[in-house]
This record gives C-alpha cells, sequence and structure tokens, in this order.
C-alpha cells in the first residue's frame, strides 16, 4: 500500500466516531436519497446518487474494518484503498459534494453522506490529495493571522477611507469605524472587500451599536478541507481577538460556512464554549428590528424579492425565520422560493466549490435546480446571506440568463432605511 | 416432536448469536468518540430526538418520502410484517392452538409483508441506480428476511410446518449481524444524532413547502 493511502486510513481510523460509524453501517442503500441532491436532478447518474458517494467511502470503511468483507470482499463490494482510489474519491468529495445535507434530511436512517463526504476529505487533505488552491487560502489566512502586523496599517487607512464614505452615506460627520477597540460591546468580522463592511456599519451606526470591526476575515477554508487543524488556527484569530478586546458578541458577516464554522463548530474544536456569543449579522439586523432601533421602509425595495436559504445557515444553522421577517420588512414584494427552508436546494457553490476554477461548469450545471427555482419566482432580486452563495448565483444568473439582481440581505435593509427618530426608543 | 424441538433449539441459538453479536456491536459503537457539543443550542436536542424517532419518519415529513410515497409505504410496511412476526415468533409453540380465522389474518399480513420484500427485490433488480448501489449482501440480507415472512405465513395457516419457519429464521438470525440487516441497530444511533443535530439547531423539518407555487408572502 502507498504512503498516501495508508496515511488517508489513518486519519480514516481517527475519525471513527458515533456518529460517523452509524453513518457508515446504516445505510440501507434503498436510494430514496436520490432527487434530493442537486447533482442528481441536473444529471440523473448514478454517482450524483448521495447513497452512491457514501458507498465509495463504505467499500473502504468494510475493507478495513468487517470481517466477512475482509473474507468475501466481493460478497459486500468491500475495496482496498489504493492512491488511485483516493484520488477519485477525493475528487467525488471535493466536487460531487457542496456538504448541504440535503440527503440527510431527505434519508429516513439520517444518513449524513456529508459527514463521510467530510471524512474523505480530511483523509485527502492529510495525504496531499486536497485541491491545492484550498490548502493555499486556508494557509494565507494562517499566515495572515501569524503576522497581522504586516496589513495592520494598510487596512486601518482602508478603513479610514471607507469611515468617511460611511460620514456621508448617514449624514453624520461624528459616524466612526473603529478598529480593534477594546471594550466595545460587538465585535463585527467582515469578509474580504469592503461591501461586506460598509453596509453593517451603516447599519450599526444607525442602531447605536457599540460596535467595533475585526482586522481578520469571518471565511475558514480549513472547514472546505475537513482539516480541523487548521480550521482551528484560522478561527483561533478571532477568537483570541474577541477575547483581548473583552467584546459580549462576535458578528459574523453574511457568510454560511463562517457562520457554521464559528457558531457551531468552533466551540467543539477548542473543546468550551467561548465567553461571548456568536451571531450572524442576519440575526443581529432582525434583533434591531424587533427592538425598533432600525425602521425601515418597504417601498423602498419596490422590487419583488426572493430569498435562497443559504445551507449553512439554514439547514446547518438554524438561521431560518429571521432573514424573513427582515425581508417582510424591508421589501414591498417578498416572495418565497419552493422548496424552501430547510428543504431548499443548495445553489451549487457550497463546500469551497466556488473557489476551484477548474470545476465551475459541473459547478454551474448542478446549479440548475436552483435557477429554475429562481426563474419560476418571477422575482427581480434574489437575496442570499452567504458570500459564497451571491457569488454563485451571480454565475447562474449570467449563465442562465435570469435577468435577476443578487444582492445581500444588508445591502436591501440599508436601502430600505430610515432616519432614526430624534427620541429612540428605550 | 423431535424435528420441532430440535429446530426450536436451533433456532434459539440463532437468536443468541445474533443478540450476542448485536451487543457487542452496540457496545464498541458506544464507545467511539462522541463530540461533546459545547456551542450554545439554538433549541432542544431532546425535542429534536423526539421528532425524529416519530413526526420525522411520517411520509409526509420529507420531500424523498412525499416523491416516493408508495417506496416508502412498501419498506413500513415490509418492516412491520418483520416486527409482527418477531413478535408472532415468541408465540410460536402455541399457534396450533390458536383459532384458525385469527391465524389466516396473521398469516395474511406475513404473506403482504413477504410479497412487499420481494417487491423490494424486484425493484432492486429492475431500478438501474438501485441494480448498481446493490451488493450480494443487499440481496440475500431482503431475501433472507422476505423467506422469514413467507415461512411465518405458510406455517401460520398450517402449523405442523413449524420447524421450517424457525429453520429459515435461524438463518436469518445468524446472518443479522453479519450483513446489511445490521442496519436495524445503527438506525437508532443514527437516528438520535440527526435528531440532536436539528434540534439543537433549530433547524427541524420545515414541511409544506414543497409542491406550492411560489408564493407571495403578505405584509
Amino acid at each position: 500500500m502507498s504512503t498516501q493511502a495508508s496515511t488517508a486510513l489513518e486519519v480514516l481510523q481517527r475519525q471513527l466516531t458515533q456518529p460517523l460509524v452509524a453513518s457508515l453501517e446504516v445505510c440501507a442503500r434503498c436510494g430514496i436519497c436520490a432527487e434530493s441532491c442537486h447533482y442528481f436532478l441536473s444529471e440523473p447518474r448514478l454517482e450524483n446518487v448521495p447513497a452512491a458517494r457514501g458507498e465509495a467511502l463504505r467499500r473502504v470503511y468494510r475493507a478495513e474494518t468487517d470481517w466477512l468483507s475482509r473474507l468475501l470482499p466481493g460478497w459486500t463490494g468491500a475495496e482496498k484503498l489504493t492512491e488511485e482510489g483516493l484520488a477519485r474519491l477525493a475528487e467525488m468529495a471535493f466536487t460531487r459534494c457542496t456538504l448541504c445535507r440535503r440527503c440527510t434530511f431527505n434519508c429516513p436512517m439520517g444518513v449524513d453522506t456529508p459527514l463521510l463526504m467530510r471524512a474523505v476529505r480530511a483523509m485527502a487533505t492529510a495525504s496531499g490529495a486536497a485541491p491545492e488552491i484550498l490548502v493555499m487560502l486556508a494557509d494565507a489566512a494562517i499566515e495572515k493571522g501569524k503576522n497581522p502586523e504586516f496589513f495592520r496599517d494598510i487596512f486601518l487607512d482602508q478603513m479610514a477611507d471607507l469611515e468617511k464614505v460611511l460620514q456621508e452615506k448617514v449624514g453624520d460627520p461624528h459616524a466612526r469605524i473603529t478598529v480593534e477597540r477594546e471594550g466595545a460591546q460587538v465585535l463585527y468580522v467582515g469578509l474580504s472587500g469592503t461591501h461586506t463592511i460598509l453596509p453593517p456599519a451603516i447599519l450599526f451606526h444607525t442602531a447605536k451599536e457599540d460596535w467595533t470591526l475585526s482586522i481578520f476575515e469571518a471565511s475558514n477554508y480549513g472547514v472546505f478541507l475537513a482539516d480541523t487543524g487548521r480550521a482551528k488556527q484560522i478561527a483561533a484569530r478571532i477568537i483570541e481577538e474577541a477575547k483581548r478586546l473583552h467584546v459580549k458578541e462576535v458578528v459574523l458577516a453574511e457568510c454560511g460556512h463562517a457562520y457554521a464554522a464559528m457558531r457551531w463548530d468552533a466551540p467543539n474544536w477548542f473543546g468550551e464554549p467561548f465567553p461571548f456569543r456568536v451571531t450572524s449579522l442576519v440575526e443581529k439586523i432582525d434583533e434591531y428590528l424587533a427592538a425598533g432601533r432600525l425602521r425601515l421602509n418597504p417601498q423602498a425595495n419596490f422590487e419583488t424579492v426572493t430569498y435562497h436559504d443559504s445551507c449553512n445557515m439554514a439547514r446547518n444553522g438554524g438561521v431560518i425565520e429571521e432573514p424573513r421577517r427582515i425581508l417582510r420588512a424591508a421589501a414591498a414584494k417578498f416572495v418565497e422560493m419552493t422548496p424552501n427552508r430547510t428543504e431548499a436546494y443548495c445553489c451549487g457553490g457550497g463546500g469551497g466549490l466556488v473557489a476551484l476554477p477548474d470545476y465551475a461548469k459541473l459547478r454551474l450545471q448542478a446549479g440548475k435546480p436552483k435557477a429554475d427555482q429562481i426563474r419560476r419566482t418571477g422575482a427581480q432580486v434574489v437575496v442570499a446571506a452567504c458570500e459564497n452563495c451571491r457569488l454563485q448565483l451571480g454565475d447562474l444568473n449570467t449563465h442562465y440568463n435570469l435577468g435577476v439582481r443578487i444582492s445581500a440581505l444588508a445591502d436591501l435593509v440599508v436601502t430600505a432605511l430610515e432616519p432614526p427618530r430624534s427620541q429612540p426608543p428605550a | 416432536m423431535y424435528t420441532l424441538l430440535v429446530s426450536r433449539a436451533t433456532m434459539l441459538v440463532g437468536i443468541a448469536f445474533a443478540v450476542a453479536v448485536l451487543a457487542l456491536r452496540w457496545r464498541v459503537t458506544a464507545r467511539l468518540p462522541l463530540v461533546r457539543e459545547q456551542a450554545e443550542p439554538r433549541g432542544s436536542a431532546a425535542r429534536g430526538m423526539i421528532y425524529a424517532f416519530t413526526l420525522g419518519m411520517a411520509p409526509w415529513a420529507k420531500e424523498s418520502t412525499r416523491r416516493h410515497s408508495l417506496s416508502y409505504a412498501r419498506g413500513i410496511g415490509f418492516h412491520l410484517a418483520i416486527f409482527l412476526d418477531l413478535a408472532l415468533l415468541i408465540a410460536s409453540p402455541w399457534w396450533s392452538s390458536w383459532a384458525g380465522p385469527v391465524r389466516i389474518v396473521l398469516a395474511l399480513g406475513s404473506g403482504l409483508g413477504a410479497l412487499l420484500g420481494a417487491a423490494g427485490i424486484l425493484m432492486r433488480r429492475m431500478e438501474p441506480n438501485l441494480r448498481a448501489l446493490s451488493t450480494f449482501d443487499d440481496l440475500l440480507a431482503v431475501s433472507l428476511v422476505t423467506l422469514f415472512l413467507a415461512a411465518c405465513a405458510i406455517c401460520l395457516a398450517w402449523p405442523p410446518l413449524l420447524p421450517m419457519a424457525y429453520l429459515v429464521a435461524t438463518i436469518m438470525f445468524v446472518y443479522v449481524p453479519l450483513g446489511k440487516i445490521r442496519h436495524c441497530l445503527y438506525f437508532f444511533f443514527s437516528r438520535r444524532f440527526f435528531g440532536a443535530f436539528i434540534g439543537r439547531r433549530g433547524a427541524m423539518h420545515s414541511t409544506g413547502s414543497v409542491g406550492l407555487a411560489p408564493r407571495e408572502v403578505s405584509r
């Protein structure tokens, strides 16, 4: 056996937790999951059936752990892992599954195929078979965390310029974008690019929030690699920053995987709950609206608006009704896609796929069910609370000629903002 | 009489083997690591687990089971017949003393289960993706259970043939922990983890969003 394959098998052995073993053992191969997968819907062939994807790992698992399979591999379809087999598994896990968990929700057994695909991703990453670009992106984020001084001055200059734009937008020369201010209540963590900083800054200012900005980005490519070591290092930058600043709450940009990672997974990686709350900007806006800290005029967004549920926000994160409450308050006409909420289709861009240019064609094809859904709504604006989804939806818009505008939730809320009352509510 | 006693004893050995190996598997699996959730929950894991084993199994709870309602009904019927026959097997020494009509009704139930099992085998052979997904293990597992149901049906109708049912049951029980039938054990693990996941994260199934026309939300 090659070193690469044996490394991958060691990683598989280390990952054999109760949920993983349950998902490896329980599948009855009934195939009822097929149509729950957007890949299968856009291209109905065997390798796009979630059960078939899971079976690819199960064959290896059986060859290693099941004595009947060792005795009669042909009987159970067991297969020894080879270098070529690992390459095939890796390509499948990174490009033919966006880890959306739609199949899990549709499986009568509750088989967590994305958990199996994560296991394969971890095996591939540890043995050097993961897509290089994802490894590079994760490592770049880790390096940034090690040497924040290298870019701090540039970032502060950028934010000083952005602060002027903010002051102009809100008509208040005292509006501020502070970076890493100690003692602030809220630490906002944006993404790469000011488009994820300015709209939240406007909302925080209007809601009179005591906030400051992180110098790091919320995205975590370690998650896509299923590499807990890397993911932990990337998350640690923000966690240490939040602890150092003594903030009460970390608010994450509209980013699905960053939310799922920081909100749900990171406390497990570190083995303890955080001394601060972790929320998404979506939840924060919803709270502001409920508390009357933001007032919106829905007529300002007069076009028909629909909402795309990011898999990481909805199925994996539980942020389902908040964006809907916001859209009802911010847009004159909001229509649902069908299906929606936990049954929503993945856009096809999740799991890090938008960062893999070699698979753009496959990604666009897998996004067809979502494109069809959007077309059926007749909406002019598609809102998504996830940056990767928005990138994919933008590509789908062009590829399938949908004629829609893709928007972040915060952008729509900013458009609908009304000036605060002179006497803000207590 | 001798055949009956020997076949019954053999079946008990088969059951003991199945129970022992499944118990061992349970123990080994339950000792594997399980991440202790640290994040503040959005909902109740317990509520999610209850849902996963009850309403979450309802035919209308999932898009897949709504879409494949016949296939799901077949599977549910097949499994109900298995549970029925396992219960009946315990009472098998007294079958011959039961009233004829009672045995016939139960035989019909078992027979229907066997037909549903046979339909499952046919589906596995006829549907291209299912055929490709299936292993010999799958076919043997469904065939053994189907034969068990059929044997129960026949013996309920004619109790003197009971040793035959015991023989089939013995083979089935021995195969339970070795092959695919052991999913009966992992089902409880898997649904529990799924339920805890959706419960904690507040992501319970949302029904009613499929099959409807795009809906304008009134403001």
